[in-house]
């Protein structure tokens, strides 16, 4: 990360640079620093207030008592840990199951050139910028029906699963995890692949023995952005379930906003529940996120 | 190459893409299909033509959510882009407490758009909200409203929440390329007498040329993929004020069950989706030729 360089540093500071310049630059990140905390707090004040001390009160003042009641309530009144359960049920096969994907096409546009391939990378990769609403319709159809291959039933109607989300962000997920894994295997040294099948070894060994455990770092980076987008998302769950033993947190929380209208403070904090694992995430693997952000952008 | 290679490698691609075809390609397809029918999900689709189309057009709601992505959209390229180029500049340089600051920043982009909602409400909110509370204490009780419910300032409110998220991602986006940004060149328009103003317009700016076609294209994206946001907020009221186009597409084919039409909307959106990513990728080439 940009720790600390002193960009300007040596042309403004030092040099005299006016007073009032200087008040203007820290009141707009003072004011910005605001905008981006003050709804947070709210929350995260909100979680630990009564009901009717906000009704009283409203929300902007030190909680009378802080107290964790909200955090009980939400956990035993409402389905709160089942959609947890199944957010998770969601995310980490669905994480897993696109790098593993991105890993093998990763492996196979970086080290060979075949009719076509450009073309295939192209259409992969163009899939981050497909609306999910292109999709919907279609998906919401395939999964409310039993699946059939040339008329044999081999899957029962999976509405109401969490397996239709798994199977959509790991194909929707292809696309970036592609796109990074086949950019860090094409800066790999050329001739590792070369010198392990000389040795005897096959493809599949030479991918999981010797290029994956040298892409550590991008796999990193991927696990902690597809967790963080999965685990976010919102609209396949409002779309592919129903109940409560499906539905992940995030519908859950839109569900209960329906329900409990005016009961604010158990809304904070199944808030600040459903955000504490892609927090815990981001501030374990920071450094990886902010990469991966970047080079998934910015590198074509 | 031997046998054993090429069916290895066969299978290798053949997996991934099966699922990406089966999931993806295949359901954008049938969509396109889709959109040429009239369709309410229990018969079968009927064949109409543009039909969907040409109603879109005579539609007031269509329109209605049709201008507010537009608005949404010069929004998206202009707020994120300044604000958070110009706290990123700001932001990478030795300022005390700096890294606290940034932290601040960052988690807002952990936080998905349903908390991003939920969150706003506290700001929104008439009877104890921020904004409402902030007027009331100095005094400005006549301006304080129901920002939400209001049919002037919903659609301003929604955009707003999401371009809090969105202007974090920039920022971010913007401080990691400010450490490609090669310190002599910035230190030599110094001593030839650059102040900070010509040092910011003529030497970063261009710099971050490549980084700021990234955060526009994906404000963009986000900008047409944006439903989350709107259906926690205000499901795109009052009277579809505060609609856009991937709100629209929901509410005709889950609300209204008319799954032609929602289709149609959805490849109107997918269209648009392609010219942004068309013009990304020549941008993206471009740049990469400027600047190696």
């Amino acid at each position: 990360m940009a720790s600390a360089r002193g960009m300007t540093s040596n042309a403004d500071d030092g040099r005299g640079r006016p007073l009032h310049r200087s008040f203007v630059l820290h009141g707009f990140i003072l004011a910005m620093l605001v905008i981006y905390a003050a709804p947070i707090i709210g929350v995260i004040l909100t979680s630990v207030m009564t009901n009717s001390e906000i009704a009283a009160r409203g929300v902007w003042h030190i909680p009378e008592s802080a107290a964790l009641q909200n955090f009980a309530d939400v956990w035993n009144d409402t389905p709160t840990p089942r959609y947890l359960v199944n957010s998770f049920m969601v995310t980490i096969p669905a994480t897993f199951l696109s790098v593993l994907g991105g890993v093998m096409l990763g492996y196979v546009f970086s080290q060979f050139k075949f009719p076509f391939a450009e073309l295939l990378f192209l259409v992969v990769i163009a899939g981050m910028f497909f609306p999910p609403q292109a999709m919907l319709i279609p998906l919401f159809r395939m999964f409310n029906s039993p699946m059939e291959i040339f008329g044999f039933q081999v899957l029962p109607a999976l509405y109401d699963t969490v397996y239709p989300m798994i199977l959509i962000h790991m194909s929707i997920g292809l696309a970036i995890t592609t796109l990074l894994m086949r950019n860090f295997m094409s800066a790999l040294p050329s001739g590792l692949r070369e010198a392990a099948i000389v040795d005897g070894a096959g493809e599949w060994s030479v991918l999981f023995r010797i290029i994956v455990p040298l892409s550590l770092p991008a796999l990193a980076v991927l696990a902690t952005l597809q967790f963080t987008w999965i685990w976010n998302d919102f609209l396949w769950p409002l779309v592919l379930t129903r109940s409560e033993e499906a539905k992940t947190i995030m519908a859950g929380i839109s569900a209960l906003q329906g329900q409990y209208n005016v009961a604010w403070a158990n809304q904070a904090a199944m808030a600040v529940i459903a955000s504490i694992p892609t927090i815990v995430i981001f501030i374990a693997f920071q450094r990886y996120f902010i990469a991966g952000l970047t080079m998934g952008s910015v590198k074509e | 190459m031997t046998r054993g290679s090429r069916i290895s490698l066969f299978l290798m691609a053949a997996g991934p893409l099966a699922f990406f075809a089966i999931f993806v390609l295949w359901p954008l397809a049938q969509s396109m299909w889709y959109s040429v029918t009239k369709w309410n999900g229990l018969s079968d689709p009927v064949f109409i033509g543009l039909d969907n189309f040409a109603r879109a057009l005579s539609d007031p709601n269509f329109i209605r959510s049709f201008e507010n992505t537009a608005i949404w959209l010069v929004v998206a390229v202009t707020v994120p882009t300044i604000v958070g180029l110009l706290l990123a500049v700001l932001l990478d340089r030795p300022l005390r407490g700096s890294r606290l600051y940034k932290s601040a920043f960052y988690l807002p982009i952990t936080l998905s758009l349903v908390v991003v909602g939920q969150v706003w409400t506290w700001i929104y909110q008439p009877d104890w909200g921020l904004i409402n509370s902030v007027l009331t204490a100095v005094g400005l009780e006549d301006m304080t409203r129901a920002w939400l419910g209001d049919p002037d300032t919903a659609l301003i409110a929604v955009i707003l929440a999401w371009s809090w998220q969105q202007t974090a991602l920039a920022l971010i986006l913007y401080l990691a390329a400010l450490t490609t940004v090669p310190q002599d060149l910035i230190e030599a328009a110094a001593i030839d007498g650059a102040n900070a103003r010509q040092q910011f317009t003529r030497i970063i700016v261009p710099l971050l040329r490549p980084a700021s076609v990234v955060v526009i294209t994906l404000a963009v994206i986000n900008t047409l993929k944006g439903f989350d946001i709107v259906f926690v907020l205000t499901k795109g009221g009052p009277f579809h004020m505060s609609s856009n186009l991937a709100m629209f597409m929901y509410e005709e084919t889950f609300f209204k069950y008319r799954l032609g039409y929602g289709a149609a909307i959805a490849t109107a959106l997918f269209l648009l989706a392609i010219i942004v990513v068309v013009v990304y990728f020549r941008q993206a080439r471009a740049s990469e030729r400027l600047y190696g």
